[in-house]
């Protein structure tokens, strides 16, 4: 399971150009969606992604210039080439568990401390995210959305309260983890196993056709 | 520190910053697509926005290697977002040098920790390797997918062999000055409610 | 022999410059179950420290004294190897979590001390059976209620299988029905024979499964019972301790059923509060007001009384938070009005006359003192104003102190302020009393009565019945995001 995932990702990183691979390789992040029940952000991400290509292929050309046009531009660009990798990230998050991972890391010999504080960064994603929205919730109540037009201020207001209960809970984070264990000289264990099954071997060897397609067209002929 | 190894608790303190930090460079990346100008800037944008995170962030490390693994983080997570590998080696030894000077000052010195800040921000360049490196293939892949011309050209204006030099110096500078700013805001509101 | 022997310890913490305990002794029996009880501050939250290892080896500061905790002197003890010993809920369901799903937090344990994967998986498997939580396996943690979490959290130490439960006032977040749910916890813990020993404000859960109470004032014990001691104090006595209620009567039952009318010039009127959290996917457009059911807020019009403390009542997830949010004007898609004197007010302008003091107050500061912060919400600003109203508050003290630096009923005080500053008229509290002690919670009543007294509608969302009797006038029912009832306080209009 990780290791598809790992592969999805690093294989969006390198995103085909090639128009036609791009999107076949673009559906396969929004099918592995379909398979774990998540109908609606699947659903959301397609049409984003078809907005964006239609956008992009029939009304953006080289000479598009002006304001408007460079906004449009830029949001396509986003879409369309951060897109693909941007679903696989979050789909990474969304399904990978933390123990898998843990024991995914520890398989490839990755140190433990780059271990934790990578399952760490993973954890804490979401935890940003609720902290940042009520913080914006309170900021609304406030009126202080734009910071009295001061760039400045509009970043401190956010970033104040946010890094002030991201280490508040980050201490009580770690205490609780100790308390439970981390951190000791023994050897972890896993209750997950990880084993390449069929469908990780065709996901696979399909990315890696993509892939030497990709190189070819790119840069042999 | 009576204990120079590192425990889970700096552990856990490091990928929370390595987080926040991957946040306000998500944050100012997206401002990259509306001007290529824009990308730039963020030699003076990310140091200047994620030295407050770093600032507190140096105020907990007390031992060697927080630094350098918060680079290796980065570096996966860069990778891992579609930002290329090529900077990776950039990024982890900007890391492990700003780690060793923040060491030599004994993590308290504020000159040392300055430096070290602004070495440090040099993986912000790290963005940048793909277009240099992997110029043109890079360009015709942007135009493939869609950018404008124009967009290209400003792009690689701002962006290229003569202008990374540039780009690295600014880098630095803008880290220490963002350290000085963050130092500023870590002690006015950090300290005065007495988290330090 | 005891199995956990506290023996002469004092302790203060790195940088405060009083000592928090004072030369303690204590020992704990095997099997027993302890509460230790005593206002906010007294060295409660210490103790459970000192016997799960956090101190010294995570929480700085000047130890003296030994701490023996199964025959190890914890002092000489790394943390990992308490793990399998000592289990710990802590106070905070938010933040006590290190993986995102259910499943990986309860065999975190044990995999950090290495056992083998069958032997977890068989421990994960009884735990899940004891403690009834399969309808939660599989599940993101960030999407389960507080009382969920704490379930979780519970089943993560049991799976380590510890001697020795500590919980650290685990009731904090929790409303009446998940209070009951962490008492069966508890009580399966004991019949297990393991020695638990729990830090809390509220009483009544756990009237019935204590063995021994103490009371804890200033770092030192001063009052101990028996469980049947402790079960036999009477209310006055209870009240002298300042300790919350030990037996509580369910609410519900008492309320009178009649509903009641008020005249126009004292009303708020609501109109239009319908609200769905949108689930389904964007660009398919979906019915304004589509027919009940599938609605998380769904109140056509509510006529609420002016300048009173209204309770809002209601379990977890039955839209009491929905609806405080609507009303604030934080969710753009819900169209309700406010009508005050025959004026209307839209959304845009909810933001500003309503004003909510969050659950976690530290979301809602950011300045570097407490002056600029309520500064922050005038217009124009005036220092005079500002003065005054921070005196009425009885923080005038602490006007230059940076917010954070204060304690919670503090920072709370803080965001009334500003909410004043900015002549909100009316105040909406998200459970302003969770995990405080008596006299904070007293406070917090009075603070909510004198806010009502001088021209604000107060909202208080709220499990604290406590809170309820003391000081609110009405009693809004919100069920399934509608409004249940809306009666006068019979226990409270009844002292006045």
């Amino acid at each position: 399971m990780v290791l598809i995932v790992s592969s999805v990702v690093m294989m969006s990183a390198t995103t085909p150009f090639l128009w036609a691979v791009r999107i076949t390789m673009t559906m396969i992040p929004i099918l592995l969606l379909l398979f774990e029940k998540k109908y609606s952000s699947a659903v959301r991400f397609l049409i984003l992604y078809s907005a964006a290509l239609v956008l992009t292929l029939f009304f953006l050309s080289e000479e598009s210039t002006g304001l408007l046009k460079s906004f449009l531009t830029g949001y396509c660009g986003i879409v369309v080439q951060f897109m693909p990798a941007m679903i696989t990230a979050w789909y990474v998050v969304r399904t990978t568990k933390i123990d898998e991972f843990m024991s995914a890391m520890q398989k490839i010999r990755i140190p433990d401390g780059i271990t934790i504080s990578l399952a760490v960064v993973m954890r804490f994603f979401p935890t940003i995210k609720e902290e940042y929205m009520s913080i914006r919730d309170a900021m609304k109540m406030r009126g202080i959305m734009l910071g009295g037009g001061n760039a400045l201020k509009m970043i401190e207001y956010r970033m104040i309260p946010l890094l002030f209960s991201c280490v508040n809970i980050g201490d009580e984070l770690s205490a609780a983890a100790v308390t439970r264990g981390l951190g000791g000289k023994v050897k972890r264990t896993s209750t997950v196993e990880l084993r390449l099954r069929a469908a990780d071997h065709i996901l696979i060897s399909a990315f890696t056709a993509v892939l030497g397609i990709f190189v070819f067209f790119k840069y042999i002929r | 520190m009576e204990k120079k190894k590192l425990r889970p608790k700096d552990f856990i303190t490091i990928g929370i910053f390595t987080a926040l930090l991957f946040v306000v460079e998500f944050a100012c990346g997206m401002l990259g697509y509306i001007h290529p100008y824009i990308v730039a800037s963020y030699v003076v944008m990310i140091p200047l926005v994620g030295s407050i995170p770093m600032m507190l962030f140096y105020t907990k490390v007390e031992k060697f290697g927080m630094i350098s693994i918060m680079s290796v983080l980065l570096a996966i997570i860069m990778f891992v977002t579609g930002m290329g590998y090529l900077g990776a080696p950039l990024i982890i030894l900007s890391g492990v040098i700003a780690d060793l000077i923040a060491k030599s000052g004994g993590y308290k010195s504020f000159k040392k920790t300055m430096i070290s800040h602004g070495i440090f921000c040099l993986w912000i360049c790290a963005n940048y390797f793909p277009v240099v490196i992997t110029a043109k293939s890079y360009r015709e892949g942007l135009v493939e997918s869609g950018y404008s011309a124009e967009y290209c050209d400003n792009l690689f204006r701002a962006i290229n062999y003569k202008t990374i030099g540039v780009l690295l110096v600014l880098c630095f500078i803008f880290g220490c000055i963002g350290a000085v700013i963050g130092k500023a805001v870590v002690r006015k509101h950090f300290e005065k409610a007495g988290i330090v | 022999m005891s199995i956990i022997e506290i023996k002469d310890v004092s302790f203060r913490y790195k940088g405060s410059a009083e000592g928090l305990l004072k030369n303690i002794s204590l020992s704990f029996e095997k099997g027993e179950t302890v509460l230790l009880c005593g206002a906010s501050g007294c060295g409660k939250t210490t103790i459970i420290r000192l016997i799960n290892g956090l101190i010294p080896h995570y929480y700085k500061g000047d130890l003296e004294g030994d701490v023996t905790v199964a025959g190890k002197k914890i002092r000489e003890t790394e943390l990992y190897e308490l793990a399998g010993t000592v289990g710990t809920v802590f106070q905070n369901p938010r933040s006590q979590f290190f993986s995102v799903d259910t499943d990986g937090e309860i065999v975190f344990g044990p995999e950090n001390i290495g056992l083998p994967p069958q032997e977890i998986r068989k421990r994960a498997e009884e735990v899940i059976e004891q403690m009834d939580i399969r309808n939660l396996l599989g599940r993101s943690l960030f999407d389960l209620s507080g009382g969920q979490k704490q379930k979780i959290a519970c089943a993560s130490v049991s799976a380590l299988l510890p001697e020795i439960v500590l919980l650290d006032e685990p009731s904090s977040n929790l409303d009446r029905k998940a209070m009951e749910d962490l008492q069966k916890a508890i009580s399966k813990w004991k019949s297990q024979g393991k020695t638990i020993i729990i830090s809390e404000h509220r009483l009544w859960y756990l009237r019935d499964l204590v063995d021994r109470v103490l009371y804890l004032e200033k770092g030192s014990v001063i009052h101990e019972w028996t469980g049947d001691g402790f079960r036999n104090l009477s209310e006055a006595e209870i009240n002298e301790l300042q300790l919350r209620p030990v037996n509580v009567e369910d609410d519900t039952s008492r309320r009178t059923e009649a509903s009641v009318f008020f005249p126009n010039d004292e009303v708020l009127i609501l109109k239009d509060f319908f609200f769905a959290y949108d689930k389904k996917p964007k660009g398919i457009l979906h019915k304004r007001h589509p027919s009940g059911d599938r609605l998380d807020l769904n109140i056509p019009e509510l006529r609420l009384p002016r300048d009173k403390v209204i309770a809002v009542v209601g379990h977890n997830g039955t839209g009491k938070s929905t609806f405080l949010r609507c009303l604030c004007g934080l969710e753009r898609s819900c169209t309700g009005k406010v009508i005050i004197d025959g004026r209307e007010y839209g959304r845009r302008d909810l933001l500003k006359l309503c004003y909510m003091v969050m659950q976690d107050v530290d979301h809602q500061l950011f300045t570097d003192s407490v002056m600029s912060e309520v500064m922050l919400s005038m217009d124009d600003p005036d220092e005079a104003k500002c003065r005054e109203i921070l005196d009425h508050l009885g923080i005038l003290g602490f006007a230059d102190k940076h917010p954070m630096a204060l304690s919670g009923g503090q920072k709370q005080r803080v965001a009334i302020a500003s909410a004043l500053a900015a002549c909100s008229k009316i105040l909406l509290f998200d459970e302003p009393t969770s995990g405080l002690d008596y006299a904070h919670m007293e406070k917090v009543g009075d603070l909510l009565r004198d806010l009502a007294g001088s021209g604000s509608t107060v909202l208080v969302s709220t499990h604290d019945p406590e809170l309820i009797e003391r000081s609110c006038d009405f009693i809004l029912e919100i069920v399934d995001g509608r409004v249940g009832s809306l009666t006068s306080n019979p226990s409270f209009t009844g002292r006045s």
